[in-house]
């Protein structure tokens, strides 16, 4: 479409479509013939005429594309170009990029509230009570030390009026882009169009973020400081840890993460009762398919197919959820800790590896190194 | 062969894959595409046959065949089509579809006239103009022959 758009062709637009100049050979001459043959009869009576094919001043033209769904999916059909778009609109209306990083995704919402209270250690003595969301950032703010200027930040982060006139400015420059009227184009028309429509769709989207991050600045104004400290903190850093069970942020993957639960040393034994130590490792999930166990670290074990990092475990009739979900990741990681642990069967050896050597030995990965 | 194994045979004939066939549209269209031939080419075409005539038809030396990738299947803009179609319909003979260039275009039709029979192969291989050079050396050679006989017949 970009090498369209660089032509120096003529477009048609009618009803919201673009029809292309029609192009030829005898075969295509003969087909047009047929179908704008006035008699023929009608392929599906009773349905509107396609119009797949127009006349207009005596040429011919053939639909193409739909240019809403162009502009709707501009973000991913070119994304270079729109992010280097929209780049240029942040700096002209000079939003910072810091009002990203402070938001909170739903992904993180949930590993934080609903994933990380059932592997830490909530209570103390026998009191077993579920916690609420201000009473889990209260553990922890008792468990991590957060830097200073992250309080800092918080502080600021209360000031709506900023965003507030931002978002005022915004709303008196919003452009109302109309789809461009029936008849032939050129090509630069069609081009200025469309990066007035990508411009206008930006900041339609701009608005609308902006727009939820003054709710959420809104709602976090009442919260304590050090709670939006302990927010802000883990918004930016992506990543945490407490009691062993933790999360980071995937690099390269903006909103996608790894939640994971530290093991520590176990034992396996082999098949004539002699003991193995393992060394501990992570099990983890990711919040992005497959949602399927696996070690973090370079690690070797019966389970697992090589000894290296981020490999599956090996589990039968494990049937891996279609969706991140709360009970989903406790479960995977439930799973993969048990698999580790008591997975392992010495006398029915199973898995990808034997801890002992078999007697018909096949040299893959050894656990001479682990026995004690 | 009874019906059954003519069926089978019809068949396993029609699914064998067929070799693309040299098709002439597809040779003139990348040749206009390739060499950006305009309307004026049409002219050219219309006196080429008083040039090629006589004494302005001279060889200097044997040209060799130009090497082209016409493309499988083409499309033409609805003026190129035009072009095409017009070049097609003026020369309009068997040769047409081994030009590899607008200067062959031009040595079709003569080429044709001196001799309809020539292989596919020849006129694959070799440039039309050589080819014209060996027909007119041909005919020049037959010429005296023709005459000589002419002479002793009575």
């Amino acid at each position: 479409m970009w090498q369209l758009l660089n032509s120096d062709m003529e477009f048609l637009v009618e009803s919201d479509f673009i029809y292309l100049p029609l192009l030829l050979d005898p075969e295509i001459e003969k087909e047009i013939q047929a179908l704008l043959r006035p008699q023929r009869p009608m392929d599906n009576p009773g349905h509107p005429v396609s119009k797949t094919i127009i006349t207009h001043q005596n040429r011919h033209f053939v639909k193409a594309f739909n240019i809403h769904s162009i502009l709707e999916n501009y973000e991913v059909i070119n994304a270079y170009d729109y992010k280097r778009r929209r780049k240029e609109f942040l700096r002209k209306y000079q939003l910072t990029r810091a009002i990203d990083g402070i938001l909170l995704d739903d992904t993180l919402k949930t590993i934080l509230f609903q994933v990380m209270p059932y592997f830490i250690r909530k209570n103390r003595g026998m009191c077993r009570k579920k916690l609420k969301d201000e009473e889990i950032l209260d553990l922890i703010v008792e468990k991590i030390k957060i830097p200073g200027k992250y309080y800092k930040e918080a502080k600021t982060y209360r000031h709506v009026e900023h965003l507030k006139t931002v978002l005022t400015g915004l709303e008196n420059q919003k452009p109302i882009i109309k789809p461009p009227g029936n008849g032939l184009l050129s090509t630069h028309q069609l081009r200025d169009w469309f990066h007035e429509a990508v411009h206008a769709k930006i900041l339609a989207k701009e608005h609308d973020r902006l727009t939820k991050a003054l709710q959420i600045r809104l709602q976090f104004s009442q919260a304590k400081p050090e709670h939006a400290a302990t927010l802000l903190y883990i918004a930016d850093t992506g990543s945490m840890e407490i009691d062993g069970f933790g999360f980071t942020r995937k690099n390269g993957y903006k909103g996608e993460y790894f939640v994971y639960k530290r093991v520590g040393e176990f034992v396996l034994k082999d098949y004539y009762a002699r003991s193995y130590l393992f060394p501990a490792c992570r099990v983890a999930v990711s919040t992005y398919t497959p949602f399927r166990p696996f070690v973090m670290e370079k690690y070797k074990h019966p389970f697992l197919l090589r000894h290296k990092s981020g490999q599956e475990i090996c589990m039968q009739h494990f049937a891996p959820p279609n969706e991140f979900t709360a009970e989903n990741a406790i479960r995977i990681i439930e799973e993969g800790l048990t698999a580790l642990r008591y997975g392992y069967n010495a006398r029915r050896r199973n898995g990808y590896h034997s801890l002992d050597r078999t007697w018909v030995y096949i040299p893959t990965i050894d656990f001479e190194d682990y026995r004690i | 062969m009874n019906l059954l194994h003519h069926i089978k045979h019809k068949r396993a004939k029609q699914k064998r894959k067929q070799p693309i066939k040299r098709d002439v549209f597809n040779q003139i269209c990348s040749l206009v595409k390739q060499y950006d031939l305009k309307e004026s080419f049409l002219s050219v075409l219309d006196n080429v046959e008083d040039d090629l005539s006589g004494e302005n038809f001279k060889f200097n030396r044997v040209k060799l065949k130009t090497p082209m990738e016409s493309s499988l299947f083409s499309l033409a803009t609805k003026d190129e089509y035009a072009l095409i179609m017009s070049i097609i319909g003026k020369v309009d003979n068997a040769y047409l579809k081994f030009a590899n260039s607008p200067e062959e275009i031009l040595l079709c039709g003569s080429l044709y006239r001196l001799n309809p029979s020539l292989t596919n192969q020849k006129l694959m291989r070799y440039h039309f103009e050589t080819l014209l050079l060996h027909e007119r050396a041909k005919a020049t050679n037959n010429e005296p022959n023709n005459k000589a006989t002419d002479v002793a017949k009575p």
